[in-house]
């Protein structure tokens, strides 16, 4: 076999173990919890064992995987656009235009707007009022770039976060734990309505984004570099844009921001897998969706009664992670 | 006959001031042009036009007979590749990744072919850095890196290499060898551009040598009869002589 048959095929093998992570996820998670649940209630659909596992911890660990692949896959995209490892969801300014929605919301004391938690709603104008901002200014200017992008992120970023701090002023003490509650971001059972238009929409831009993993390779080097090899420059980074925006929105209107996955799973999928964005996004994809998961039931177990939100867990067994794996790395591994 | 490249007056400003006022070239298959001028005098901005990067504000470009806005990116991506003055040293990806990307126009294959292999390997081992494929590029040096990036240039197998500086941070065996291996491309027949800095390295191994200044094209040399109009030379210093080599070929030194 030759060389290049051997790192085709390596390349191809390490697509096997995420696929794994992410399948056994969802089939083992929704077992775990803080009370035990039998399969024989499950399989004779008795209550209250098949009710706790089907509505409660099945959509809730569904979710977990696809809006933690969401929020993963759009780190990455970031990371590529701006050419910066540090770039998170949060970057690009939509999870705090989301935030500023759902805060808005909590705020103002809606519960329900059109049989949705007001707080999806809230969410899902804010980060899409950013988005349609962005991308607004941008074509009528007709012109967008990397560093663009980061500086209107930056201001998108601080304005939100002063209106944040406004809000939380003026909405109350029950309120204002309310907002603080959310902003850490958590994973709670839906509906599987929910669940299914969330995951209709983050697969399909999951797979568009995927399907450009050349394009984004090439970016990631430079935007002559690309160009000078087939990208459409600017096209690319508004459909990244676009598509990072809209998975990030969707998962947060759920979730609450919980950004740090999509800056800590492409981080290690880069130094322990490959930077080759072929099997990087999918990889990302899969894992971060596995680990908000693990998260999520860690949080479910460790403090029974009481439930840790996932987050937290993953700020607090990722951080530290993400420190050592960093003082590991040898010099020629720096990204 | 059409030329494989043809540049009609083009006409490019940085705000006030006029970077290119009317540059004019053409150039056919089997030709290695060094652009030469002094800092400022606009030969990245010219590269960077014909290469479809920058739009003029006047002016044409025709690449193989057909105007270059005539060809799709894709198109023009497997006609003319582009060696960039500089790349963020800190990327993630391996030397072999790297110039495997040079392939990208060429198919929509998820993964590299093994024609698209031969075509990596043999990029690399012409510019020296096979051995260091698997490296990191992030961990490279300056020369090394540049090698690579050669690599990725020539990987792409298209007919005109635009290459800003490509002896950058070489040493003296490697800027000759640099030099050497497109001096050989050029004779398989494709059109090399290189912009460069180093007159002597321009007059011994290329064709013919443009001399950018004022915003045109202030002087088009047979690299061989260089020395018959010493003018040009005045545009970079009033130091410089030039005369020959025991060889006969020309040659520049500065007093």
């Amino acid at each position: 076999m030759t060389t290049h048959e051997n790192t085709t095929s390596a390349a191809r093998r390490s697509l096997l173990l995420p696929i794994f992570v992410f399948v056994a996820s969802a089939l083992f998670l929704p077992w775990v919890g803080a009370g035990p649940i039998r399969v024989a209630k499950v399989l004779h659909r008795q209550s209250p064992d098949y009710e706790i596992l089907v509505q409660l911890r099945l959509t809730r660990t569904l979710l977990a995987l696809v809006a933690g692949g969401g929020l993963s896959l759009a780190g990455s995209l970031f990371q590529a656009m701006l050419r910066d490892a540090l770039a998170t969801p949060y970057t690009l300014g939509i999870s705090a235009g989301a935030s500023l929605g759902a805060v808005a919301v909590i705020a103002g004391g809606w519960q329900m707007v059109w049989g949705i938690p007001a707080t999806w709603v809230g969410a899902l104008a804010g980060a899409f009022g950013v988005l349609t901002l962005v991308l607004g200014g941008f074509s009528r200017r007709r012109q967008i770039s990397a560093f663009s992008l980061l500086l209107t992120g930056i201001a998108i970023n601080s304005v939100c976060a002063s209106l944040i701090i406004i809000l939380g002023g003026f909405a109350g003490m029950s309120r204002t734990f309310s907002i603080a509650r959310w902003l850490i971001g958590s994973v709670d059972s839906t509906s599987f309505t929910s669940l299914g238009v969330l995951s209709a929409v983050v697969f399909v831009l999951a797979a568009l984004v995927i399907s450009q993993a050349r394009s984004w390779n090439l970016l990631a080097v430079g935007d002559q570099w690309a160009a000078s090899r087939g990208v459409r420059v600017p096209t690319l980074l508004k459909t990244g844009f676009a598509a990072g925006s809209v998975m990030v929105a969707g998962a947060i209107a759920l979730t609450g921001p919980i950004g740090f996955v999509g800056l800590i799973v492409p981080h290690l999928v880069r130094s322990k897998i490959t930077p080759d964005h072929r099997v990087l996004l999918p990889s990302v994809f899969l894992f971060g969706g596995a680990l908000l998961a693990i998260c999520d039931a860690l949080g479910r177990i460790v403090l029974p009664p009481a439930e840790i939100p996932a987050g937290a867990v993953l700020a607090l067994i990722g951080g530290p992670y993400l420190v050592w794996a960093i003082r590991q790395r040898r010099p020629s591994e720096e990204m | 006959m059409s030329h494989l490249l043809e540049v009609a007056n083009l006409q490019l400003s940085y705000g006030r001031r006029i970077v290119l006022r009317s540059a004019t070239l053409t150039a056919q298959s089997g030709e290695f042009l060094a652009l030469v001028g002094v800092n400022g005098a606009g030969k990245s901005t010219l590269l960077d036009i014909i290469a479809g990067f920058r739009k003029p504000a006047a002016g044409s470009v025709s690449i193989a007979g057909r105007d270059q806005k005539a060809w799709n990116i894709r198109e023009l991506s497997q006609r003319v590749s582009h060696l960039p003055q500089a790349v963020h040293a800190d990327l993630p990806y391996t030397a072999e990744q790297l110039v495997a990307m040079g392939r990208y126009p060429h198919t929509d294959r998820w993964f590299e072919s093994d024609e698209d292999h031969t075509f990596i390997r043999e990029a690399m081992e012409r510019t020296h850095c096979w051995e260091y494929r698997r490296r990191n590029f992030g961990s490279l040096s300056g020369g090394e890196r540049q090698r690579v990036l050669l690599a990725a240039c020539l990987a792409q197998n298209a007919s005109i290499l635009l290459l800003d500086e490509p002896s950058t941070f070489l040493d003296i065996e490697q800027q000759l060898h640099c030099f050497s291996v497109l001096r050989e491309e050029a004779k398989t027949g494709k059109l090399c551009i290189a912009v460069t800095h180093d007159l002597n390295l321009a007059l011994t191994h290329c064709s013919r040598v443009l001399v950018l200044a004022d915003g045109i094209v202030a002087h088009d040399l047979a690299a061989s009869k260089a020395q018959e109009n010493e003018q040009w030379l005045g545009l970079f210093s009033s130091r410089l002589r030039i005369g020959n080599t025991p060889a006969g070929t020309p040659w520049i030194w500065y007093q």
